[in-house]
Protein backbone atom coordinates (compact mmCIF):
# COMPACT_ATOMS: atom_id res chain seq x y z
CA UNK A 1 0.00 0.00 0.00
CA UNK A 2 1.63 3.20 -0.87
CA UNK A 3 1.06 5.29 1.79
CA UNK A 4 2.59 8.30 -0.45
CA UNK A 5 -0.56 8.40 -2.61
CA UNK A 6 -2.46 10.17 0.05
CA UNK A 7 -0.16 13.34 -0.85
CA UNK A 8 0.44 13.67 -4.53
CA UNK A 9 3.60 15.02 -5.83
CA UNK A 10 3.04 18.81 -6.96
CA UNK A 11 3.86 17.69 -10.41
CA UNK A 12 1.47 15.17 -10.81
CA UNK A 13 -1.50 17.18 -12.65
CA UNK A 14 -5.43 17.37 -11.66
CA UNK A 15 -7.33 15.16 -13.82
CA UNK A 16 -9.85 16.75 -15.70
CA UNK A 17 -12.37 14.44 -16.64
CA UNK A 18 -14.66 14.35 -14.09
CA UNK A 19 -15.05 10.54 -13.64
CA UNK A 20 -11.24 10.04 -13.67
CA UNK A 21 -11.91 12.71 -10.40
CA UNK A 22 -14.41 10.64 -8.69
CA UNK A 23 -11.85 7.63 -9.20
CA UNK A 24 -8.86 9.28 -7.48
CA UNK A 25 -10.81 10.86 -4.79
CA UNK A 26 -12.63 7.54 -3.97
CA UNK A 27 -9.63 5.75 -4.59
CA UNK A 28 -7.45 8.84 -2.01
CA UNK A 29 -10.04 8.29 0.45
CA UNK A 30 -9.78 4.64 0.28
CA UNK A 31 -5.96 4.98 1.02
CA UNK A 32 -6.21 7.25 3.90
CA UNK A 33 -9.04 5.08 5.97
CA UNK A 34 -6.61 2.00 5.39
CA UNK A 35 -3.53 4.17 6.30
CA UNK A 36 -5.75 5.32 9.53
CA UNK A 37 -6.87 2.18 10.29
CA UNK A 38 -3.41 0.72 10.61
CA UNK A 39 -1.45 3.52 12.52
CA UNK A 40 -3.87 3.60 14.93
CA UNK A 41 -3.71 0.28 15.37
CA UNK A 42 0.07 0.23 15.32
CA UNK A 43 1.44 3.48 16.34
CA UNK A 44 1.26 6.22 19.18
CA UNK A 45 -1.36 8.54 19.86
CA UNK A 46 -0.08 12.38 20.06
CA UNK A 47 -2.37 13.01 23.11
CA UNK A 48 -1.14 16.83 22.99
CA UNK A 49 -2.43 17.19 19.29
CA UNK A 50 -5.75 15.48 19.63
CA UNK A 51 -6.48 17.43 22.83
CA UNK A 52 -5.90 20.16 20.84
CA UNK A 53 -8.04 19.15 18.43
CA UNK A 54 -10.70 18.20 20.53
CA UNK A 55 -11.33 21.42 21.56
CA UNK A 56 -11.22 22.77 18.36
CA UNK A 57 -13.97 20.54 17.12
CA UNK A 58 -15.37 19.89 20.63
CA UNK A 59 -15.69 22.77 22.92
CA UNK A 60 -15.18 25.95 20.00
CA UNK A 61 -18.05 24.35 18.02
CA UNK A 62 -20.96 23.40 21.06
CA UNK A 63 -22.02 27.40 21.01
CA UNK A 64 -22.53 27.36 17.39
CA UNK A 65 -24.28 23.51 17.46
CA UNK A 66 -26.49 24.66 20.20
CA UNK A 67 -27.77 27.88 18.93
CA UNK A 68 -28.70 26.78 14.81
CA UNK A 69 -29.85 23.38 16.88
CA UNK A 70 -32.41 25.62 18.91
CA UNK A 71 -33.67 27.62 16.14
CA UNK A 72 -34.40 24.41 14.12
CA UNK A 73 -36.36 22.90 16.93
CA UNK A 74 -38.19 26.35 16.99
CA UNK A 75 -38.98 26.52 13.54
CA UNK A 76 -39.81 22.46 13.01
CA UNK A 77 -42.52 23.09 16.33
CA UNK A 78 -43.91 26.09 15.07
CA UNK A 79 -44.89 24.25 11.74
CA UNK A 80 -45.71 21.09 13.46
CA UNK A 81 -47.66 22.74 15.97
CA UNK A 82 -49.58 25.10 14.31
CA UNK A 83 -50.72 22.00 12.57
CA UNK A 84 -51.29 19.54 15.13
CA UNK A 85 -53.16 22.21 17.50
CA UNK A 86 -55.61 22.47 15.36
CA UNK A 87 -56.55 19.12 14.88
CA UNK A 88 -56.22 18.49 18.31
CA UNK A 89 -53.04 17.05 18.59
CA UNK A 90 -50.96 19.19 20.71
CA UNK A 91 -50.30 16.78 23.14
CA UNK A 92 -48.06 15.16 20.38
CA UNK A 93 -45.68 18.00 19.78
CA UNK A 94 -42.99 17.45 22.23
CA UNK A 95 -42.63 13.93 20.80
CA UNK A 96 -42.74 14.98 17.32
CA UNK A 97 -40.39 17.48 17.75
CA UNK A 98 -38.03 15.27 20.52
CA UNK A 99 -38.25 12.07 17.39
CA UNK A 100 -37.35 14.22 14.67
CA UNK A 101 -34.04 15.76 16.61
CA UNK A 102 -33.08 12.87 17.57
CA UNK A 103 -33.54 10.59 14.77
CA UNK A 104 -32.75 13.04 11.73
CA UNK A 105 -31.97 16.98 12.88
CA UNK A 106 -29.52 16.91 15.66
CA UNK A 107 -27.26 14.26 13.94
CA UNK A 108 -27.17 16.21 10.60
CA UNK A 109 -26.91 19.82 12.18
CA UNK A 110 -24.05 18.23 14.13
CA UNK A 111 -22.52 16.92 10.59
CA UNK A 112 -22.99 20.60 9.12
CA UNK A 113 -21.97 22.65 11.12
CA UNK A 114 -18.47 21.19 12.13
CA UNK A 115 -17.90 20.54 8.19
CA UNK A 116 -18.64 24.50 8.01
CA UNK A 117 -16.54 25.00 10.78
CA UNK A 118 -13.94 22.39 10.88
CA UNK A 119 -14.10 20.61 7.78
CA UNK A 120 -13.23 23.78 6.31
CA UNK A 121 -10.53 24.97 8.57
CA UNK A 122 -8.63 21.17 8.94
CA UNK A 123 -8.74 20.97 4.96
CA UNK A 124 -7.42 24.79 4.39
CA UNK A 125 -4.48 24.41 7.62
CA UNK A 126 -3.37 20.96 6.27
CA UNK A 127 -3.24 22.25 2.18
CA UNK A 128 -1.40 25.56 3.47
CA UNK A 129 1.21 23.06 5.53
CA UNK A 130 1.08 20.84 1.93
CA UNK A 131 2.47 23.96 -0.09
CA UNK A 132 4.39 25.15 2.37
CA UNK A 133 6.64 21.99 2.49
CA UNK A 134 5.46 21.34 6.18
CA UNK A 135 3.90 17.86 5.32
CA UNK A 136 7.39 17.18 3.87
CA UNK A 137 9.08 18.17 6.97
CA UNK A 138 7.18 16.21 8.62
CA UNK A 139 8.40 13.39 7.03
CA UNK A 140 11.69 14.35 6.56
CA UNK A 141 11.96 13.99 10.43
CA UNK A 142 10.36 10.42 10.24
CA UNK A 143 7.08 11.32 11.77
CA UNK A 144 3.94 10.34 9.77
CA UNK A 145 1.83 13.14 8.80
CA UNK A 146 -0.89 10.30 9.35
CA UNK A 147 -0.06 9.74 12.55
CA UNK A 148 0.50 13.83 13.32
CA UNK A 149 -1.92 15.24 11.32
CA UNK A 150 -5.41 12.44 10.75
CA UNK A 151 -5.68 10.17 13.30
CA UNK A 152 -5.74 13.21 16.42
CA UNK A 153 -8.53 14.79 14.17
CA UNK A 154 -10.14 11.37 13.75
CA UNK A 155 -9.92 10.68 16.99
CA UNK A 156 -11.09 14.24 18.27
CA UNK A 157 -13.88 14.06 15.88
CA UNK A 158 -15.27 10.44 16.83
CA UNK A 159 -14.51 11.57 20.40
CA UNK A 160 -16.66 15.06 20.15
CA UNK A 161 -19.19 14.63 17.67
CA UNK A 162 -22.08 12.08 19.97
CA UNK A 163 -21.28 15.07 22.87
CA UNK A 164 -22.23 17.81 20.24
CA UNK A 165 -25.48 15.77 19.23
CA UNK A 166 -26.36 15.56 22.40
CA UNK A 167 -25.93 19.20 23.07
CA UNK A 168 -28.27 19.57 19.80
CA UNK A 169 -30.83 17.68 20.92
CA UNK A 170 -31.13 19.45 24.53
CA UNK A 171 -31.24 22.24 22.29
CA UNK A 172 -33.50 21.57 19.72
CA UNK A 173 -36.12 20.40 22.08
CA UNK A 174 -35.29 23.38 24.53
CA UNK A 175 -35.85 26.10 21.28
CA UNK A 176 -39.17 23.38 20.53
CA UNK A 177 -40.57 23.91 23.95
CA UNK A 178 -40.22 27.49 23.90
CA UNK A 179 -42.15 27.80 21.01
CA UNK A 180 -45.20 25.20 22.17
CA UNK A 181 -45.12 26.99 25.39
CA UNK A 182 -46.40 30.37 22.63
CA UNK A 183 -49.01 27.56 21.40
CA UNK A 184 -50.08 27.05 25.02
CA UNK A 185 -49.30 23.27 25.35
CA UNK A 186 -47.92 22.77 28.85
CA UNK A 187 -44.68 21.67 29.76
CA UNK A 188 -45.83 18.68 31.47
CA UNK A 189 -47.74 17.63 28.10
CA UNK A 190 -44.71 18.34 26.64
CA UNK A 191 -42.61 16.07 28.64
CA UNK A 192 -45.49 13.39 28.58
CA UNK A 193 -45.47 12.67 25.04
CA UNK A 194 -41.96 13.06 24.82
CA UNK A 195 -41.94 9.91 26.87
CA UNK A 196 -44.88 8.60 25.01
CA UNK A 197 -43.31 9.05 21.50
CA UNK A 198 -39.55 8.45 21.91
CA UNK A 199 -37.74 5.56 23.15
CA UNK A 200 -33.56 5.16 24.22
CA UNK A 201 -32.13 4.14 20.79
CA UNK A 202 -33.80 7.11 19.13
CA UNK A 203 -31.03 9.04 20.83
CA UNK A 204 -28.15 5.92 20.25
CA UNK A 205 -28.83 5.65 16.97
CA UNK A 206 -28.56 9.25 16.28
CA UNK A 207 -25.45 9.37 18.27
CA UNK A 208 -24.35 6.54 15.57
CA UNK A 209 -24.82 8.54 13.12
CA UNK A 210 -23.20 11.28 14.05
CA UNK A 211 -19.70 8.55 14.38
CA UNK A 212 -19.80 8.18 10.86
CA UNK A 213 -20.15 11.77 10.06
CA UNK A 214 -17.39 12.52 12.17
CA UNK A 215 -14.94 10.02 10.01
CA UNK A 216 -16.51 11.34 6.40
CA UNK A 217 -15.85 14.79 7.46
CA UNK A 218 -12.49 14.30 9.11
CA UNK A 219 -11.28 11.75 6.62
CA UNK A 220 -12.87 14.13 3.90
CA UNK A 221 -10.95 17.02 4.73
CA UNK A 222 -7.87 15.46 5.80
CA UNK A 223 -7.58 13.89 2.55
CA UNK A 224 -8.33 17.10 0.43
CA UNK A 225 -5.68 18.95 2.82
CA UNK A 226 -3.05 17.01 1.84
CA UNK A 227 -3.71 16.25 -1.90
CA UNK A 228 -3.79 20.26 -2.76
CA UNK A 229 -1.90 20.82 -5.10
CA UNK A 230 -1.01 24.17 -7.11
CA UNK A 231 -0.66 27.23 -4.65
CA UNK A 232 -2.67 29.01 -2.81
CA UNK A 233 -5.62 28.36 -5.22
CA UNK A 234 -5.13 25.04 -4.67
CA UNK A 235 -6.01 25.79 -0.98
CA UNK A 236 -8.76 27.88 -1.63
CA UNK A 237 -10.09 24.34 -4.24
CA UNK A 238 -9.13 21.85 -1.63
CA UNK A 239 -10.78 23.88 1.21
CA UNK A 240 -14.19 23.94 -1.40
CA UNK A 241 -13.95 20.63 -2.39
CA UNK A 242 -13.64 19.31 1.44
CA UNK A 243 -16.84 20.98 2.06
CA UNK A 244 -19.18 20.29 -0.70
CA UNK A 245 -18.03 16.43 -0.72
CA UNK A 246 -18.61 16.10 3.22
CA UNK A 247 -21.83 17.57 2.83
CA UNK A 248 -22.94 15.66 -0.09
CA UNK A 249 -21.44 12.59 1.70
CA UNK A 250 -22.87 13.36 4.90
CA UNK A 251 -26.48 13.62 3.42
CA UNK A 252 -25.97 10.17 1.57
CA UNK A 253 -24.64 8.46 4.22
CA UNK A 254 -27.74 9.64 6.67
CA UNK A 255 -30.30 8.00 4.28
CA UNK A 256 -28.63 4.65 4.44
CA UNK A 257 -27.82 5.09 8.02
CA UNK A 258 -31.84 6.07 8.58
CA UNK A 259 -32.60 3.09 6.67
CA UNK A 260 -30.15 0.39 8.46
CA UNK A 261 -31.12 2.04 12.08
CA UNK A 262 -34.70 3.03 11.96
CA UNK A 263 -36.86 1.86 9.03
CA UNK A 264 -38.29 -1.32 10.88
CA UNK A 265 -39.25 0.36 14.10
CA UNK B 1 37.88 8.72 2.76
CA UNK B 2 35.30 5.71 3.20
CA UNK B 3 35.20 3.17 0.34
CA UNK B 4 31.07 3.12 0.80
CA UNK B 5 30.00 6.70 0.09
CA UNK B 6 27.33 8.89 1.76
CA UNK B 7 25.18 9.31 -1.15
CA UNK B 8 25.38 7.86 -4.13
CA UNK B 9 22.65 7.55 -7.14
CA UNK B 10 22.77 5.10 -10.05
CA UNK B 11 21.00 5.63 -13.41
CA UNK B 12 18.12 7.65 -11.38
CA UNK B 13 15.47 8.46 -13.94
CA UNK B 14 12.74 10.26 -12.05
CA UNK B 15 8.94 10.87 -14.13
CA UNK B 16 5.67 11.73 -13.47
CA UNK B 17 2.27 12.28 -15.51
CA UNK B 18 4.25 11.20 -18.88
CA UNK B 19 7.12 13.77 -18.19
CA UNK B 20 10.91 12.74 -17.89
CA UNK B 21 12.22 15.03 -15.41
CA UNK B 22 15.64 13.32 -14.08
CA UNK B 23 17.06 11.13 -16.81
CA UNK B 24 19.67 8.83 -15.22
CA UNK B 25 21.45 10.77 -12.85
CA UNK B 26 24.68 9.32 -11.68
CA UNK B 27 26.11 10.86 -8.36
CA UNK B 28 28.37 10.56 -5.91
CA UNK B 29 29.09 12.09 -2.27
CA UNK B 30 31.75 10.95 0.18
CA UNK B 31 31.68 11.72 3.82
CA UNK B 32 33.16 15.50 4.86
CA UNK B 33 32.08 16.67 1.52
CA UNK B 34 30.25 19.50 0.57
CA UNK B 35 28.49 18.71 -3.08
CA UNK B 36 26.58 21.63 -4.56
CA UNK B 37 23.80 20.86 -7.40
CA UNK B 38 23.84 23.95 -9.72
CA UNK B 39 21.21 24.24 -12.48
CA UNK B 40 18.35 26.94 -13.51
CA UNK B 41 14.96 27.02 -12.17
CA UNK B 42 13.34 23.67 -13.53
CA UNK B 43 16.24 21.83 -14.33
CA UNK B 44 15.17 19.09 -11.72
CA UNK B 45 17.67 19.69 -8.53
CA UNK B 46 15.25 20.06 -6.41
CA UNK B 47 13.50 16.96 -7.17
CA UNK B 48 16.72 14.82 -6.99
CA UNK B 49 17.19 16.51 -3.83
CA UNK B 50 13.89 15.19 -2.84
CA UNK B 51 14.51 11.71 -4.51
CA UNK B 52 17.79 11.68 -2.44
CA UNK B 53 16.07 12.16 1.02
CA UNK B 54 13.79 9.69 -0.43
CA UNK B 55 10.58 12.07 -0.24
CA UNK B 56 9.80 11.13 -3.73
CA UNK B 57 10.21 7.51 -5.11
CA UNK B 58 12.43 7.14 -8.04
CA UNK B 59 10.87 5.18 -11.04
CA UNK B 60 13.84 4.23 -12.21
CA UNK B 61 17.59 3.37 -10.80
CA UNK B 62 19.20 3.26 -7.31
CA UNK B 63 19.80 5.59 -4.21
CA UNK B 64 22.19 4.63 -2.09
CA UNK B 65 22.21 5.92 1.62
CA UNK B 66 24.79 5.08 3.59
CA UNK B 67 25.30 1.59 1.91
CA UNK B 68 21.56 0.79 1.08
CA UNK B 69 19.38 1.12 -1.62
CA UNK B 70 16.23 2.98 -0.53
CA UNK B 71 14.58 3.83 -4.23
CA UNK B 72 12.38 0.36 -4.18
CA UNK B 73 11.50 1.16 -0.18
CA UNK B 74 8.06 1.69 1.30
CA UNK B 75 7.16 5.05 2.87
CA UNK B 76 7.30 3.46 6.36
CA UNK B 77 10.92 1.55 5.56
CA UNK B 78 12.45 4.87 4.43
CA UNK B 79 11.38 6.20 7.67
CA UNK B 80 14.80 5.13 9.84
CA UNK B 81 16.80 6.16 7.70
CA UNK B 82 15.69 10.00 7.33
CA UNK B 83 16.85 10.17 11.03
CA UNK B 84 20.32 9.97 9.94
CA UNK B 85 19.88 12.93 7.34
CA UNK B 86 18.57 16.43 7.83
CA UNK B 87 16.86 18.53 5.32
CA UNK B 88 16.88 22.24 5.31
CA UNK B 89 13.86 23.33 3.05
CA UNK B 90 13.95 26.20 0.68
CA UNK B 91 11.46 28.05 2.94
CA UNK B 92 12.50 26.52 6.31
CA UNK B 93 9.04 24.84 6.51
CA UNK B 94 8.44 25.33 9.62
CA UNK B 95 5.64 24.20 11.86
CA UNK B 96 4.06 27.56 11.50
CA UNK B 97 1.74 26.02 14.79
CA UNK B 98 5.03 24.99 16.70
CA UNK B 99 7.38 27.80 18.60
CA UNK B 100 11.10 27.92 17.24
CA UNK B 101 11.73 25.70 21.43
CA UNK B 102 9.07 23.43 19.32
CA UNK B 103 10.20 22.87 16.20
CA UNK B 104 13.84 22.08 17.11
CA UNK B 105 12.27 20.04 19.78
CA UNK B 106 10.24 17.68 17.31
CA UNK B 107 12.40 15.19 16.22
CA UNK B 108 14.07 14.60 19.74
CA UNK B 109 11.09 14.46 21.50
CA UNK B 110 9.40 11.85 19.28
CA UNK B 111 12.20 9.65 18.10
CA UNK B 112 14.77 10.17 21.50
CA UNK B 113 14.44 8.60 24.86
CA UNK B 114 15.43 12.34 26.35
CA UNK B 115 14.38 13.79 29.64
CA UNK B 116 12.96 17.34 28.99
CA UNK B 117 16.19 19.06 30.41
CA UNK B 118 18.06 16.96 27.92
CA UNK B 119 15.94 17.70 25.12
CA UNK B 120 16.40 21.93 25.97
CA UNK B 121 20.16 21.68 26.72
CA UNK B 122 20.24 20.39 23.13
CA UNK B 123 17.82 22.77 21.59
CA UNK B 124 19.75 25.44 23.22
CA UNK B 125 23.26 24.35 21.64
CA UNK B 126 21.62 24.01 18.10
CA UNK B 127 20.01 27.23 18.32
CA UNK B 128 23.74 28.58 19.65
CA UNK B 129 25.67 27.14 16.85
CA UNK B 130 23.48 28.38 14.21
CA UNK B 131 23.91 32.32 15.93
CA UNK B 132 20.10 32.65 17.50
CA UNK B 133 19.85 32.96 20.90
CA UNK B 134 16.20 34.18 22.80
CA UNK B 135 13.97 33.21 20.44
CA UNK B 136 12.88 30.18 21.73
CA UNK B 137 9.42 31.16 22.58
CA UNK B 138 8.67 32.73 19.80
CA UNK B 139 6.88 31.34 15.94
CA UNK B 140 8.05 31.41 12.79
CA UNK B 141 5.87 34.25 11.54
CA UNK B 142 7.85 36.61 14.05
CA UNK B 143 11.19 35.95 12.30
CA UNK B 144 13.06 37.09 9.09
CA UNK B 145 13.87 35.24 6.13
CA UNK B 146 16.95 34.44 6.95
CA UNK B 147 16.56 33.52 10.91
CA UNK B 148 13.76 30.97 9.75
CA UNK B 149 16.59 29.60 7.58
CA UNK B 150 18.80 29.41 10.64
CA UNK B 151 15.91 27.54 12.54
CA UNK B 152 15.10 25.57 9.71
CA UNK B 153 18.87 24.20 9.74
CA UNK B 154 18.93 24.33 14.14
CA UNK B 155 16.15 21.49 13.67
CA UNK B 156 17.29 19.30 10.70
CA UNK B 157 21.03 19.67 13.07
CA UNK B 158 19.01 18.37 16.40
CA UNK B 159 18.82 14.72 15.19
CA UNK B 160 22.49 14.67 15.13
CA UNK B 161 22.87 13.73 11.54
CA UNK B 162 25.28 11.93 9.12
CA UNK B 163 23.98 14.27 5.94
CA UNK B 164 22.26 17.06 5.64
CA UNK B 165 20.58 18.36 3.13
CA UNK B 166 19.84 21.86 1.69
CA UNK B 167 17.42 23.02 -0.84
CA UNK B 168 18.57 27.00 -1.89
CA UNK B 169 19.42 27.73 1.42
CA UNK B 170 20.55 31.50 0.42
CA UNK B 171 17.51 32.41 -2.04
CA UNK B 172 15.08 35.51 -0.76
CA UNK B 173 18.00 36.01 1.26
CA UNK B 174 19.89 39.52 1.23
CA UNK B 175 23.38 39.24 0.68
CA UNK B 176 24.63 39.69 4.32
CA UNK B 177 22.37 36.64 5.96
CA UNK B 178 23.31 34.33 2.36
CA UNK B 179 27.11 35.10 3.28
CA UNK B 180 25.80 34.32 7.41
CA UNK B 181 24.53 31.15 5.88
CA UNK B 182 27.86 30.23 4.18
CA UNK B 183 29.84 30.63 6.61
CA UNK B 184 27.18 28.65 8.24
CA UNK B 185 27.69 25.55 5.90
CA UNK B 186 31.44 25.71 5.92
CA UNK B 187 32.09 26.32 9.69
CA UNK B 188 29.66 22.68 10.31
CA UNK B 189 31.27 20.95 7.72
CA UNK B 190 34.96 22.27 9.07
CA UNK B 191 34.07 21.23 12.52
CA UNK B 192 31.78 18.82 12.61
CA UNK B 193 32.89 16.46 9.28
CA UNK B 194 29.32 17.70 8.03
CA UNK B 195 28.55 15.50 4.99
CA UNK B 196 26.31 17.98 3.24
CA UNK B 197 24.74 18.58 -0.43
CA UNK B 198 23.70 22.22 -1.33
CA UNK B 199 20.91 22.44 -4.35
CA UNK B 200 21.33 26.16 -5.31
CA UNK B 201 21.28 28.56 -8.32
CA UNK B 202 23.23 30.74 -6.21
CA UNK B 203 26.69 30.24 -8.08
CA UNK B 204 28.88 32.61 -5.79
CA UNK B 205 27.30 30.89 -2.31
CA UNK B 206 27.92 27.52 -4.49
CA UNK B 207 31.66 28.42 -5.21
CA UNK B 208 32.49 29.62 -1.37
CA UNK B 209 31.11 26.57 -0.15
CA UNK B 210 31.30 23.34 -1.81
CA UNK B 211 34.30 21.01 -2.60
CA UNK B 212 32.45 19.51 -5.67
CA UNK B 213 29.92 20.74 -8.12
CA UNK B 214 27.30 19.03 -10.49
CA UNK B 215 25.93 21.15 -12.87
CA UNK B 216 21.97 19.85 -13.76
CA UNK B 217 20.41 21.05 -17.06
CA UNK B 218 16.73 19.43 -18.16
CA UNK B 219 17.54 16.43 -15.43
CA UNK B 220 21.01 15.26 -16.56
CA UNK B 221 23.53 16.11 -15.15
CA UNK B 222 26.20 17.99 -17.68
CA UNK B 223 29.44 19.05 -16.12
CA UNK B 224 30.74 18.19 -12.68
CA UNK B 225 34.01 18.35 -10.77
CA UNK B 226 35.91 21.03 -8.21
CA UNK B 227 34.39 24.65 -8.14
CA UNK B 228 37.51 25.83 -10.25
CA UNK B 229 36.72 23.06 -12.93
CA UNK B 230 33.40 24.26 -13.43
CA UNK B 231 34.40 27.57 -13.55
CA UNK B 232 36.90 26.90 -16.23
CA UNK B 233 34.22 24.11 -18.03
CA UNK B 234 33.87 25.07 -21.74
CA UNK B 235 30.65 23.52 -21.81
CA UNK B 236 28.19 26.22 -23.53
CA UNK B 237 25.53 25.85 -21.66
CA UNK B 238 27.89 26.03 -18.04
CA UNK B 239 29.39 29.39 -19.34
CA UNK B 240 26.37 30.68 -20.16
CA UNK B 241 24.63 29.57 -16.95
CA UNK B 242 28.22 31.31 -15.37
CA UNK B 243 27.65 34.35 -17.14
CA UNK B 244 24.13 34.51 -16.32
CA UNK B 245 24.74 34.32 -12.89
CA UNK B 246 27.99 36.66 -12.30
CA UNK B 247 25.72 38.91 -14.76
CA UNK B 248 22.89 38.92 -11.73
CA UNK B 249 25.05 38.84 -8.96
CA UNK B 250 26.03 42.40 -10.01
Amino acid sequence: MREELVWLDEEVRRPTNPLQASLEFVGALGLLLFASGRALLQGRIEVRETLHQMAFIGAASAPIVALTSAFTGAVVTLYSASLLVDVGGGGFVGGAIALAMTRELAPILTGIMVTARCGSAIAAQLGTMKITEQVDALRALAVSPIQYLVIPRVLAALAMFPLLCMIANFSGVGGGWVVANAFGISANSFLQSIRLLTEPFDLIGGLIKTLVFALIVTLVSCQQGLGTRGGAAGVGHATTRAVVLSMVLIFAANYFLADLLFATR
Amino acid sequence: MSKTPALETRQLVYAVDGKTILKGIDLRVEYGEVVGIMGASGSGKTTLLKCLCGLLKPTGGEVWVEGVNIAPLSERERMPMRLRLGIVFQYAALFDFLTVYQNVAFGLERHRRLSQQQIRAIVRERLEWVGLENVEHLYPSQLSGGMRKRVGLARALAMDPHIVLFDEPTSGLDPVNAYQIDRLITRLNRELNLTAVVVSHDVVSLMRTTHHIAMVDAGQIIAEGTPDAIRHSEHPKVQAFLKMASAEAL
